[in-house]
């Protein structure tokens, strides 16, 4: 069974200025199946430091239509590449304080080891093919971040 | 930060004949912007055409949308040559 492959998937992959909650997003992945026994998350905040830098605000523009278009694909290729049930990812865009959350990923799977490796692949090729561009105001300024994970 | 060195517009308007390829887009970008023009040749600018990637010999049609794409946060290099980097 492939129960990912039937409907409502536009909730399953989101850009969205708001935030998220986490025991929504949990639920969301949980109620895809009941074969579900293991989920593995990853969410990415706003870290107060970076490059040596203190900063205190974060802003996210994304390239609207190929940035859903991107985690879709993202979405599809897990789905296909790795045994899991399901797989989401949300990305925050705005303003965004020290401490919020700015990026989710959500991997459902039978086992635990399946739902980790779909979730680190995930998060590794969002980071690497989503147009999505992060602005850090610091003491110095504000600089466009091109980052090295 | 293209929009930037573009005086701050979201969009350009270019003239190119219909059908013509990324790489004479890219010719006239550079005409009216150099820096962004010497960006896309150190590809630290992407192309894309419709959302996707493009190479200088994709061809660009009237009604297509052409976009000028920064390093994406992710320190993205340029997509289309990590190839084998699947899982």
């Amino acid at each position: 069974m492939n129960s990912a492959a039937a409907g409502s998937d536009d909730l399953f992959v989101r850009v969205q200025r708001e935030n998220f909650s986490l025991d929504q997003e949990l639920d969301r992945v949980r109620s895809r199946s009941t074969r579900i026994g293991g989920i593995a998350t990853f969410l990415g905040v706003a870290r107060d430091r970076s490059r040596g830098r203190d900063v205190d605000r974060i802003t996210f523009e994304h390239y609207e239509g190929m940035a859903q278009k991107k985690l879709r694909e993202i979405r599809e290729r897990a789905l296909q590449d790795f045994d899991i049930l399901e797989l989401l990812i949300i990305h925050r865009y705005g303003e965004i304080s020290i401490g919020e959350n700015i990026v989710l990923i959500i991997a459902g799977a039978e086992h635990r080891a399946e739902a980790f490796r779909a979730c680190q692949w995930a998060i590794d090729e969002l980071k690497q093919i989503t147009p999505i561009w992060k602005l850090e105001r610091t003491p110095d300024g504000e600089v466009w971040v091109e980052e090295h994970p | 930060m293209t929009k930037m060195m573009a005086g701050n517009q979201p969009a350009l308007s270019l003239n190119v004949a219909n059908g013509a390829k990324v790489k004479d887009v890219i010719a006239a970008i550079e005409a009216g912007y150099p820096h962004i023009g010497e960006l896309i040749h150190k590809k630290k600018v992407l192309v894309s055409v419709n959302q996707e990637i493009a190479h200088e010999d994709t061809i660009v049609h009237a009604s297509d949308e052409v976009a000028l794409l920064p390093p994406f946060a992710g320190g993205a290099g340029h997509p289309e040559s990590r190839e084998g980097d699947h899982a």
